[in-house]
C-alpha cells in the first residue's frame, strides 16, 4: 500500500538524496496534521456560530485549498529533490567519464615518450607532446568545470588545516608560472622575506587560485612586463596582492569579473584560450576559506588582485 | 626477486599502459578486467601491491577491497586506489575500507604513480 511505503522516510531521504525533513512523504505528514488542526479549528467554530450549514460549506473550502496547495507542495519538493540528485549523480558520472579517456591519453603519451621513444625522431615525439598538452588543457577545463558544478551545488569541499602559504606559491611558480612568463620576457617578482605565517586553508585549493591568478597575470600582460607577489599581514589576516603591468579591465566591465564565463572584450583580443571559470573558482575557494578578494585595475596599465586568508590562530 | 603488481582496471588501454610502462620499471605485472577476477588472482597469486580502481565490472573497488580485508592471506597486501572518482565521501570510504593511499588518476602522471608504489613498498 502506497501508504505504507510512503511512511518509509529513511528510505525515500536515501533514494531522493535528501533529509527525511525535506521528503514528500514527511511534507505530507505535516500537511496531514494541519488539515485535522484545521477541521478540528472548524468543528469548535461550528459550535460557537449558529449557521452550521455556512460554516460546513466554508470548512469544505478550506479543506479543498489546503489538499490542492499541500499538492503543489509536494509535488514541487519532489521534483527539486530528483533535480538535485540527478545533478550529484552528473557530477560524478562526468568526473569518471570525462577524465577516463583523458588520463588514458596521457598515460599513452608519456609511455611513448618515456619507454617507447626508441625509433621516434624529433618531429614525431613532438607531435605527441602536443597530443599530451591539448589532453591536460582538457583535463584542466573538465576540472575547472567540476568544481563549478560543485560549487553552484555547494558541494566544494575544503580541507582547512594550516598551510605554509610561501611553499604554496614557490611551486606554483617553478612548475607552472615560471615557464610561461619566460616564454613572454615578463619578470615576475616575490620578494619572500621568509616571515609569511601560516595560514589556515585548503592547500591544493590554494595552489588552484594562485595558478588561477598568476597565469591570468601572465596570460594578460604582453611582453616584458612585469608582475609582482607582495604580501602583509594585520592581527587575524594575511593579505597578499598579485600586481600586473597588463591590458587592464575595462571599467565598464569590471562588474562582472568574477562572473561565471565571463571574458572581458579587451581579453578575447589577446587571448582565445580561457574559460571564464578561473575566477569564479578563485572567489569562491578565498569566499569559503574566510578570505575576501578584490581588485584595481586600469586599462593599458594593469591590474592588482588583492586577497585576505586568516591566519592560523595563536593561542 | 621482481616485486609483483595486481592492476585491476576495466579500461583495457589504462590497464595495458600501466602494465607496460611498470614492467619498463622492473616489476612484473598481472592485470584483471573486473572485480571478480582480481580477487581471484590476487588470492591465488598474493601480489605483492594491488592497484585498484573503484568503477568495475562484477564488483567494484569497494566491494574487492572488503573482500581483500576479509581473507587472511590477502589482508596485508597494500591497495593504492586509483580511480577518476574524487568525492569527499569516496576518499573517506576507500580509507575507511583499508586502503593505503587514493590517487586520482587524472592528476598524476605515471611516474609519479611509480614513486607513490615504491613508496608503499618502501623501495628506496
Amino acid at each position: 500500500m502506497r501508504i505504507i511505503n510512503d511512511l518509509n522516510l529513511k528510505k525515500q531521504a536515501e533514494e531522493l538524496g535528501v533529509s527525511v525533513w525535506r521528503t514528500p512523504s514527511f511534507l505530507f505528514i505535516v500537511l496531514g496534521l494541519v488539515l485535522i488542526s484545521a477541521m478540528n479549528g472548524a468543528y469548535h467554530a461550528i459550535k460557537f456560530l449558529n449557521d452550521p450549514e455556512f460554516v460546513f460549506i466554508a470548512e469544505l473550502i478550506v479543506v479543498a485549498v489546503i489538499l490542492t496547495i499541500g499538492k503543489m507542495v509536494i509535488n514541487q519538493a519532489e521534483q527539486m529533490a530528483k533535480l538535485n540528485k540527478m545533478k550529484t549523480e552528473f557530477i560524478s558520472v562526468a568526473s569518471h567519464q570525462l577524465r577516463t579517456p583523458l588520463s588514458a591519453m596521457r598515460w599513452q603519451a608519456e609511455l611513448l615518450l618515456s619507454k617507447m621513444s626508441e625509433g621516434l625522431d624529433e618531429k614525431q615525439k613532438e607531435k605527441i607532446t602536443n597530443i599530451d598538452m591539448l589532453s591536460l588543457r582538457m583535463t584542466r577545463l573538465v576540472n575547472d568545470l567540476l568544481d563549478v558544478a560543485k560549487i553552484d551545488q555547494g558541494r566544494l569541499s575544503l580541507t582547512i588545516k594550516e598551510i605554509n602559504i610561501s611553499e604554496c606559491i614557490n611551486g606554483i611558480l617553478k612548475e607552472i608560472i615560471l615557464p610561461l612568463a619566460s616564454a613572454k620576457e615578463i619578470k615576475v617578482i616575490f620578494d619572500d622575506k621568509g616571515d609569511l605565517p601560516m595560514v589556515m586553508a585548503d592547500a591544493d585549493k590554494m595552489k588552484l587560485v594562485f595558478e588561477n591568478l598568476l597565469s591570468n597575470a601572465v596570460k594578460y600582460t604582453l611582453e616584458e612586463g612585469k608582475i609582482e607577489i607582495n604580501y602583509e599581514k594585520d592581527e587575524d589576516f594575511a593579505i597578499f596582492s598579485i600586481k600586473d603591468t597588463g591590458v587592464g579591465i575595462p571599467f565598464s566591465q569590471q562588474d562582472q569579473v568574477f562572473s561565471k564565463f565571463f571574458r572581458s572584450s579587451n581579453v578575447v583580443r589577446y587571448q582565445t584560450e580561457g574559460t571564464g571559470l578561473g575566477l569564479y573558482i578563485a572567489k569562491n575557494i578565498i569566499e569559503q576559506t574566510g578570505g575576501k578578494i578584490w581588485f584595481e585595475s586600469e586599462e593599458n596599465v594593469g591590474t592588482t588582485f588583492n586577497f585576505t586568508l586568516p591566519l592560523k590562530k595563536v593561542n | 626477486m621482481a616485486k609483483k603488481i595486481l592492476i585491476v582496471e576495466d579500461e583495457a588501454t589504462l590497464n595495458k599502459a600501466m602494465g607496460e610502462f611498470l614492467v619498463a620499471e622492473g616489476f612484473e605485472i598481472l592485470s584483471a578486467l573486473d572485480g571478480v577476477t582480481g580477487i581471484d588472482i590476487a588470492k591465488k597469486e598474493l601480489p605483492n601491491l594491488i592497484l585498484l580502481d573503484i568503477i568495475l565490472p562484477q564488483k567494484d573497488g569497494y566491494e574487492v577491497l572488503d573482500e581483500l580485508k576479509k581473507d587472511e592471506k590477502t589482508k596485508d597486501i597494500p591497495v593504492i586506489l586509483l580511480t577518476n572518482l574524487e568525492s569527499q565521501e569516496d576518499i573517506v570510504k576507500a580509507f575507511e575500507k583499508g586502503a593505503t593511499t587514493y590517487l586520482v588518476k587524472s592528476d598524476y602522471k605515471l611516474q609519479d604513480v611509480v614513486k607513490k608504489i615504491k613508496m608503499a613498498l618502501g623501495m628506496n
